[in-house]
C-alpha cells in the first residue's frame, strides 16, 4: 500500500469513532449536532495540554472523553430543557467552544513532539506507520465493539426508539429529554477520542483543527446509509460498522483527489461536492429509473 | 380506581380561538370496567383520554389513579399505570426497530431499561407464543422492522405491546378509525379478551356505533364538555344501534 493510501487509512481510522458519534446523533436521535467542530477540537485541546504536562495517556483519553461529553450535555441541555432548535443549540455551543479552545490551549496551536503518545506506547510493528495503523485499528475495534453492545442492551433499544418515534417512546416511560441528553454527551465524547488520536497522531493541536469536521463525520454517515439502503443491511451493529467503512472511503476519495495533484486549498470544496454527490446520487438514480 | 374530580381543560385560554373541552367534568372509573367513550367532534372525549396520559394538562381540578393525584406527574412517570393504543398505527410503534424490539421496549415500560442484552432465546420464545396467539403469521417475522407492518397488523401488536409489562389501564384512542373490516375486528376482539381474561380497564373513544353497542360494559356519552349519559351494563344491553343514531340526531 502507497504511504499516501497508508496516511488516509490512518487518519480515517482516527476520526472514526467521530463519525460513529455523528451516526449516533443523526441517524440514532435524528438530530443534526454541529457541536462536533468544537467537542472534536476540545477533545484535541485538552489531550494536547495534558500530555504536554505529563499526564499519562491513559488518564487523558478519559479526561478527553469527559470534556467532550460534557459540550454535548450542554447542548442537550440547550435543546431539550429550554426548547431551543436542535441546530442553533449545536452552533451555539460551537462558537461558545471556540473561545474554550482558546483558554484551555493559550494560543492558536501545541507541537506535541517527543511527547509519551498513544501511537509509541504499544509496540505492535517495528515500522512506525504499521504501529500506528494498528494502534488506531485496535482502538476503533474497542470502539465499535463498546457502541455495537450498547445499541443492543435495553438502553440502546430505548436510545433507537426515542429517536424513532418519541410520541411512542414517552408511552413506553421514557424520559425522552434525558435520554436525548445522554445521547449527545456519547456522541460528542466520542467525537472528543478522535481529537484525542488526531491530536497526536499529526502531531499538533491547532485551534482550527475542527473546522467543518462536522462534514467528513456527515459524509461517512452518508456513504453508510447509502450502501445499507443498497444491500438492505437494517442490523444496527453492521450499520455502525458500515460508518467506518464510509469514514475509510471518504478519506480515500480526498487522498485519490490529491493524488490526482487537485490543488490541496481545494480540498475543502472537494469534500463539500462529494458530500453532495452521496446526498443527491439516491435522488438522480431514482429520475433516471423514471425516465 | 380513576377519578376526575372537577376537570376543567380550556384550550387557547384568553385567546380569540378559545375553547372550552372539557367543563367540571366529575367521573369515577372502576378497576376492570371496559369503557365506551362517544361523542360528536369537539365533545372533548379524545380530551379525556389525553389528560389521564397527560399528554395536555387540566386548566382546572384532579385527577387520581389509585388514589394518587398524578394531575401534575409527566407523562412518561404515568406508564407505571396505563399503556395507550393511538388511533394512527404508526404512533404506537417504533417502525425502524424490529417487532422483537419493540416488544422489548414494551416489557420494560414501568421497569428500568439497563445496560443488559434483554432479548435472548426466552424472550423471543415467550414473544413468538403471544404474537402468534393473533393468528398473523407474525411470529415468523419477528426480526423484521414494525415498519414493513400494515396498518392492521401493528395496531394488533401495540394492543399486545400494551399488556407486556404490569399495566392497570388500557387507553384506546379511535384504534380501528385508521383500520379495514377484518383487522378492526381482530384489534376489537383481542381488547374485549385482555379486558375480560386479564382484568385491565380499558377507555375507548370510538365514533364506531357497532363498536360501541357490542363491546364494553360502561357507555359514556360526551356532549359539550361534560357526560350527558352514563350507562351501565343493563343498560347498555337494552340498547339499539337506532338509539344511539337518535342521540346524535
Amino acid at each position: 500500500m502507497s504511504a499516501f493510501y497508508l496516511t488516509a487509512l490512518q487518519m480515517a481510522l482516527c476520526l472514526g469513532p467521530m463519525a460513529m458519534g455523528i451516526f449516533i446523533s443523526m441517524k440514532v436521535f435524528n438530530i443534526p449536532d454541529i457541536t462536533t467542530d468544537g467537542s472534536y477540537t476540545l477533545g484535541a485541546t485538552v489531550t494536547a495540554v495534558l500530555l504536554t504536562s505529563n499526564t499519562p495517556v491513559w488518564l487523558v483519553l478519559p479526561i478527553s472523553i469527559c470534556a467532550g461529553a460534557m459540550a454535548g450535555t450542554i447542548t442537550g441541555f440547550i435543546h431539550t430543557k429550554l426548547g431551543i432548535d436542535a441546530l442553533l443549540s449545536g452552533i451555539l455551543v460551537m462558537t461558545a467552544l471556540y473561545s474554550v479552545n482558546l483558554m484551555i490551549l493559550g494560543r492558536s496551536n501545541i507541537p506535541l513532539v517527543d511527547i509519551d503518545s498513544i501511537f509509541n506506547k504499544i509496540p505492535f510493528s517495528s515500522n512506525e506507520q504499521y504501529n500506528q495503523l494498528l494502534i488506531a485499528l485496535l482502538f476503533v475495534g474497542c470502539v465499535l465493539a463498546i457502541i455495537i453492545y450498547l445499541l443492543r442492551t435495553d438502553f440502546g433499544i430505548t436510545m433507537r426508539a426515542t429517536g424513532n418515534n418519541p410520541i411512542m417512546s414517552k408511552a413506553m416511560g421514557v424520559n425522552n429529554d434525558s435520554i436525548k441528553i445522554i445521547g449527545l454527551a456519547m456522541s460528542n465524547g466520542l467525537t472528543a477520542s478522535s481529537g484525542f488520536l488526531v491530536a497526536q497522531y499529526q502531531g499538533f493541536t491547532d485551534i482550527n483543527m475542527g473546522i467543518g469536521i462536522v462534514i467528513t463525520g456527515l459524509g461517512s454517515v452518508l456513504i453508510a446509509d447509502t450502501i445499507s439502503k443498497w444491500t438492505n443491511i437494517r442490523k444496527i451493529g453492521k450499520q455502525i460498522m458500515l460508518v467506518v467503512i464510509g469514514c475509510i472511503a471518504f478519506q480515500s476519495v480526498l487522498a485519490f483527489t490529491l493524488s490526482i495533484g487537485i490543488d490541496p486549498n481545494l480540498l475543502k470544496m472537494v469534500t463539500a461536492l462529494f458530500v453532495l454527490l452521496i446526498v443527491a446520487l439516491p435522488r438522480i438514480s431514482k429520475s433516471f429509473a423514471k425516465n | 380506581m380513576i377519578q376526575f374530580k372537577h376537570i376543567s381543560k380550556i384550550y387557547n385560554k384568553g385567546k380569540e380561538d378559545e375553547v372550552a373541552a372539557l367543563s367540571n367534568l366529575n367521573l369515577n372509573i372502576n378497576k376492570g370496567e371496559f369503557v365506551v367513550i362517544i361523542g360528536t367532534n369537539g365533545s372533548g372525549k379524545s380530551t379525556v383520554l389525553n389528560l389521564l396520559l397527560g399528554t395536555i394538562n387540566p386548566t382546572e381540578g384532579a385527577i387520581n389513579i389509585n388514589n394518587h393525584d398524578i394531575t401534575s406527574l409527566p407523562s412518561f412517570k404515568r406508564s407505571q399505570w396505563i399503556s395507550m393504543v393511538f388511533q394512527n398505527p404508526a404512533h404506537g410503534t417504533a417502525h425502524d426497530l424490529s417487532i422483537l424490539e419493540n416488544f422489548r421496549l414494551a416489557s420494560l415500560r414501568a421497569g428500568k431499561k439497563g445496560l443488559q442484552i434483554g432479548i435472548n432465546n426466552s424472550f423471543r420464545k415467550t414473544i413468538e407464543e403471544k404474537v402468534s396467539s393473533l393468528g398473523m403469521g407474525l411470529e415468523k417475522k419477528l426480526d423484521q422492522p414494525m415498519g414493513s407492518l400494515s396498518g392492521g397488523q401493528r395496531q394488533a401488536l401495540t394492543l399486545l405491546m400494551g399488556v407486556m409489562d404490569k399495566t392497570d389501564i388500557l387507553l384506546m384512542d379511535e384504534p380501528t378509525a385508521a383500520l379495514d373490516p377484518k383487522s378492526s375486528q381482530v384489534v376489537m376482539q383481542l381488547a374485549d379478551k385482555i379486558n375480560k381474561e386479564l382484568g385491565i380497564t380499558i377507555m375507548l373513544v370510538t365514533h364506531s356505533m357497532k363498536d360501541a353497542l357490542h363491546f364494553g360494559n360502561r357507555l359514556l356519552m360526551f356532549h359539550g364538555g361534560q357526560v350527558i349519559r352514563d350507562l351501565n351494563q343493563t343498560d347498555k344491553s337494552t340498547l339499539q344501534l337506532s338509539h344511539l343514531q337518535e342521540w346524535f340526531s
